[in-house]
């Protein structure tokens, strides 16, 4: 018996090991929980994800400060903290990645949300979301020295600026303005904004108007497409932007600042990231509760996964384009979620509980 | 400005600049900043150009870029902020506020190890002092005492400078002389000049020292006994020849005393120096009167105030799931006529309300549940009537917060009405039901009213936001249509959205409450302020009306939120927290003043209820606090021996076992309802006369 399956050692050896081998990294991830104001790091082995630490933030015991943002520095030795609500302005919080230890914080505007640092300029991006009230004021980005923790510069952008990202040269920064629907391009060195674009179907260079003026010309009507994420591809040559309101994704093309493609989805698409490779889109479809991942070459939908919970949020690629970690709400005491999902098999590999309302996601490290 | 095409060039050459050090691997720690000047002097609002350079060890230009930029937000510009690609920039540099500032400079890099950063300092003075006004215009002074000197410091930018050095001085100190503080002792009579200096700025005054009339003094007061935490009024008389009084004599009041109690503990109290004394421990006291040189005193025996009284714990009702947070109590109405009932919320966790029978408080269960989209119901709030409940909302799933209607005529089936969400999107973390109109906290800035008459269809009617930068709410509580709200730093805040018709059956309250008598223009379409007060420490959290029943003085009671110790403290830990409730008296709305503190040490305070003359005091860690504010209010009331109680809740099967924190109370019949957050729903009752303490 044992002879008669010599042969088919090593086709066992490598069945049994292949998944070891194409899977054999570590993977960390840091995930907020906006309703129980704690961040958890998350170890994911490429089969199991679980729960490394819990870290609690914020200085509030009886009021829900609400973790928002998160993003690594790039070196990898910091995470960078948006905490929502404050008295009534939201911080930035700085802490050491491996030992979470504060570090610093620094008071910001109303609601400061998506965050990142450039690699470039070294400085930190931080939209003002000012989630509160009416929805019709326009707000800033703020942009912080994150080795001072002092806030440099205050950029005005659209209304309810949302999404932010940096290009991979790290010297522009991207935005949309959720309840204008805008797009907005800031120069990362200068500081100031350089060109913004309608997100909606009449779409057209927006070249000087002031949001100063469009406040005077009466009361704010919301735009349908209320877009909500904005992400570049690696070759910093298109952008892809939510249209959560319009259940659409617009491909961007940066050079002619112009909507080039637009990507039909699943109802209430939410966050999206381009994976390293710069083959796929994943983006998260938060009323459906599903994640969908797209070929970005043909434009294609090539699947869609149901998320473990009700309300998808946020998502993460890992450098090597093989994994998606996507953040789940959850409704009401429901647990948040960090869902893994395999993007070559399409498949949901695993899940972890984290605190209520998960948000905010960020990829720290892949270890071998 | 430089136009589109050398922009672009310029990010060429500094992008490959960029990325070909990094290649190169050039040693930027060998790099410098070289500043010319090397630092500045600029008034508000000027400005002047700097050449600044990177330079590399060998003192040549580093053809490396870098940043630069005005250190904190709003206080240096500086243009343009990013040198070229050979590492110089010629910066236009300017000032917006006074203070040691700093342009900033920063080498660009891939590695952020690789780094250099420098600044210059840019010395940015303060306007020039221009004027310095003293506190009183004429003085006369009486040989032999003392007065306390004060000025206010102006500059030229008209601003009150509280950080200028301040001196006095005399034009002759052998008829009066300045100790440090400001204080001036007329020794001999003569005429000076008292000179208030600041920098080079100087200001006089004439200061006349006469003769001293003053040859004895009396003291007098109506009681020689009282009890601890009873405010004794002095009045003293400086006589002159005849024993005739001089009314302008400076007079000083002080005391001294023997406590009953043992050795060590001192005979402390409190003495203004209009003459009114208040002690904290039992004891002998003598109070002087002094002036130029003659004194009077009288002696007053201090006993305990003797208020404390047993409590009874009633009922109790577990919440282990969840943090509890607000409650209201409230009669049953219809076919529950004889029945009573309570509303809790839960914090941080399913958005659910449970509804109590509390018609038997040994025995309170929970009779029905009402689950909303969010993850905490901070506030509840039922109506005078008996009909509509308002519960709120945050961290709904949808991020539509708001506040919820209910109806709960019939409490044993609460129905969902209505919900409220328009412009709410942030959160209504409290509210208060007055008169058909819901006052909800929108999103921590404002407070929206909302008419829910109807309570399918509420609507808003209007809206009270402060103006200041940065301005917060957290409370607001309506009383006989005077709204008031809690605001941080901007404290608490009166204001008149309906006040009581001015008639006959409203008199004696209009007459009562000084707020409700400027009240009139007012509506909860056009909340019209009154009078408010700030908070300094920016903890003002609660704001609660208090008439004095005893006294007819009118206060509101300020309540801090304070926890120095919270960061990590959701982590399943019992908390620290600090603060206690100031009594601020608003017999002048135009002019209110803090006359005492209630703060238990090691404890926070939270929430408040007032029930004739005493206080229901939620102090979070420190339990259930009840206290005597009865009689004039003045100094630290704990120390005056005013608890009548307390009760420290926990239970070991609590959501936080075994951790007291009392979120609130309601005084109802003859029970004290309260919920504390880690355990659930508690009754009490005070009971009789416990055997007093020696103070």
């Amino acid at each position: 018996m044992i002879k008669k399956l010599y042969p088919y050692w090593g086709f066992l050896f490598l069945a049994v090991m292949l998944p070891a081998l194409v899977n054999g990294k570590d993977y960390y991830i840091y995930a907020t929980a906006e309703s129980e104001d704690e961040v958890a790091l998350i170890k994911f082995d490429g089969k199991k994800a679980h729960v490394e630490k819990r870290i609690p933030v914020g200085v509030w015991p009886v009021e829900i400060e609400g973790p928002h943002g998160i993003n690594i520095s790039p070196d990898g030795e910091y995470w960078y903290l948006s905490m929502a609500h404050g008295i009534p302005f939201g911080h930035l919080y700085k802490y050491k990645t491996g030992t979470d230890e504060m570090v610093d914080r620094v008071e910001l505007g109303l609601f400061p949300a998506t965050l990142q640092v450039s690699h470039a300029t070294g400085l930190l991006y931080v939209v003002n979301f000012n989630l509160h009230g009416g929805h019709d004021e326009v707000s800033t980005v703020s942009i912080v020295d994150p080795e001072e923790m002092i806030e440099i510069e205050r950029v005005e952008t659209g209304i309810m600026p949302h999404g932010s990202r940096l290009s991979n040269s790290g010297l522009k920064h991207y935005s949309v303005a959720m309840m204008s629907a805008e797009l907005y391009e800031l120069d990362a060195m200068q500081m100031s904004v350089t060109r913004k674009l309608s997100t909606g179907k009449k779409h057209q260079m927006m070249k000087g108007m002031q949001h100063h003026t469009m406040n005077k010309m009466g009361k704010h009507s919301m735009p349908k497409e209320k877009p909500t994420w904005v992400y570049p591809h690696p070759n910093d040559q298109f952008l892809y932007v939510v249209n959560n309101g319009t259940d659409e994704v617009v491909e961007v093309d940066i050079g002619k600042w112009m909507i080039s493609r637009r990507f039909a989805t699943d109802k209430g698409p939410y966050n999206c990231e381009v994976s390293p490779d710069g083959q796929q889109l994943v983006v998260t479809y938060k009323t459906a509760a599903k994640t969908g991942i797209w070929d970005i070459k043909s434009g294609k939908e090539l699947g869609r996964i149901k998320n473990t919970r009700k309300v998808s949020h946020g998502v993460v690629i890992s450098p090597d384009s093989r994994f998606a970690f996507v953040s789940v709400e959850g409704i009401g005491a429901e647990p948040g979620s960090v869902d893994v999902i395999d993007l070559v098999s399409m498949k949901l590999v695993d899940q972890a509980d984290i605190g209520k309302q998960a948000g905010g996601i960020a990829f720290w490290k892949m270890e071998n | 400005m430089m136009t589109q095409s050398r922009k672009c060039f310029t990010f060429i050459l500094l992008i490959t600049t960029l990325f070909s050090n990094d290649e190169k691997g050039v040693p930027e720690d060998s790099l410098y900043f070289q500043f010319n000047p090397d630092s500045l002097y600029l008034e508000v609002g000027d400005s002047t150009v700097v050449t600044i350079r990177l330079l590399n060890e060998g003192g040549e230009l580093s053809n490396n870029p870098f940043y630069v930029y005005g250190g904190e937000r709003g206080t240096v510009s500086t243009y343009p902020r990013i040198s070229d690609s050979t590492g110089v920039a010629k910066v236009l540099v300017k000032a917006f506020k006074p203070g040691d500032l700093t342009v900033n400079v920063r080498s660009i890099s891939v590695k952020r190890n690789d780094r250099v950063r420098d600044e210059m300092p840019v010395t940015v003075p303060f306007p020039p002092i221009a004027r310095i006004e003293f506190d009183e215009s004429v003085y006369r002074m009486y040989e032999g005492t003392s007065l306390q000197f004060s000025a206010t410091v102006f500059d030229e930018a008209s601003l009150v400078r509280d950080d200028a050095e301040l001196s006095f001085s005399s034009s002759n100190i052998s008829v009066a002389e300045f100790d440090d503080f400001g204080k001036l002792t007329a020794k001999s009579t003569g005429r000076i000049k008292v000179s208030a200096q600041v920098e080079n700025v100087t200001s006089t005054v004439d200061v006349r020292v006469v003769r001293n009339p003053v040859r004895g003094m009396e003291l007098s007061s109506a009681l020689d006994k009282v009890r601890t935490g009873d405010v004794i009024h002095f009045t003293a008389k400086a006589l002159g020849r005849g024993s005739r009084a001089v009314e302008d004599a400076p007079i000083e009041f002080s005391y001294t005393g023997i406590a009953d109690y043992g050795i060590g503990l001192p005979a402390a109290g409190q003495i203004s120096q209009d003459g009114r004394f208040v002690a904290e421990t039992a004891g002998l006291y003598t109070i002087y009167a002094a002036s130029g040189g003659y004194s009077a005193q009288k002696s007053v025996k201090v006993v305990p105030r003797d208020v404390k009284r047993e409590v009874e714990l009633i009922g109790f009702g577990l919440v282990p799931d969840y943090y509890t947070s607000d409650l209201w109590i409230w009669p049953g109405i219809g076919k529950y006529e004889n029945k009573d009932f309570a509303v809790t919320g839960t914090w941080g966790g399913d958005g659910n309300a449970y509804f109590w029978d509390v018609t038997d408080p040994s025995a309170m269960k929970i009779i029905d549940t009402v689950k909303v989209d969010a993850r905490t119901v901070n506030d509840v709030k039922i109506s005078e009537d008996g009909r509509v409940g308002i519960i709120t909302r945050e961290g709904a799933s949808n991020r539509k917060n708001g506040f919820v209607v209910l109806d709960v005529s019939d409490p044993y089936n609460v129905e969902v009405v209505s919900t409220f969400n328009d412009d709410m999107t942030g959160g209504v973390h409290n509210t208060f039901i007055y008169e058909n109109h819901v006052y909800a906290v929108n999103n921590g800035r404002k407070y929206d009213i909302i008419n829910i008459q109807d309570p399918a269809e509420p609507y808003r009617v209007g809206v009270y936001e402060l103006k200041s930068p940065g301005h917060s709410i957290h409370d607001v509580w309506v009383v006989d249509g005077i709204a008031y709200s809690s605001n941080w730093t901007d404290g608490v805040h009166a204001v008149d959205v309906g006040g009581l018709a001015f008639n006959e059956r409203n008199m004696p309250m209009i007459q009562a409450n000084p707020l409700l008598a400027r009240a009139g223009k007012g509506s909860t379409s056009n909340p019209t302020p009154i009078s408010f007060k700030t908070d300094p420490t920016g903890r003002n959290h609660a704001a609660f009306p208090f008439l004095s029943e005893s006294t007819g003085d009118f206060f509101i009671i300020a309540g801090d939120e304070d926890f120095p110790h919270g960061v990590g403290a959701t982590k399943d830990e019992p908390s620290n927290p600090r603060g206690g409730f100031h009594f601020i008296n608003f017999n002048d709305p135009d002019s209110p003043e803090e006359t005492a503190i209630y703060q238990v040490p090691e404890a926070g305070s939270h929430n408040l209820w007032v029930k004739g003359d005493t206080l229901l005091a939620a102090f979070y860690q420190g339990g259930l606090r009840i206290l005597d504010i009865s009689g004039e209010l003045m100094g630290d009331l704990y120390k005056q021996g005013r608890e009548i109680a307390f009760f420290i809740s926990a239970h070991k099967e609590g959501r936080l076992p075994n951790a007291p924190m009392v979120w609130g109370a309601q005084p109802y019949r003859d029970i004290i309802f309260f919920s504390d957050m880690n355990s659930g729903l508690y009754a009490i009752r005070i009971g009789s006369k416990t055997k007093e303490e020696s103070d």
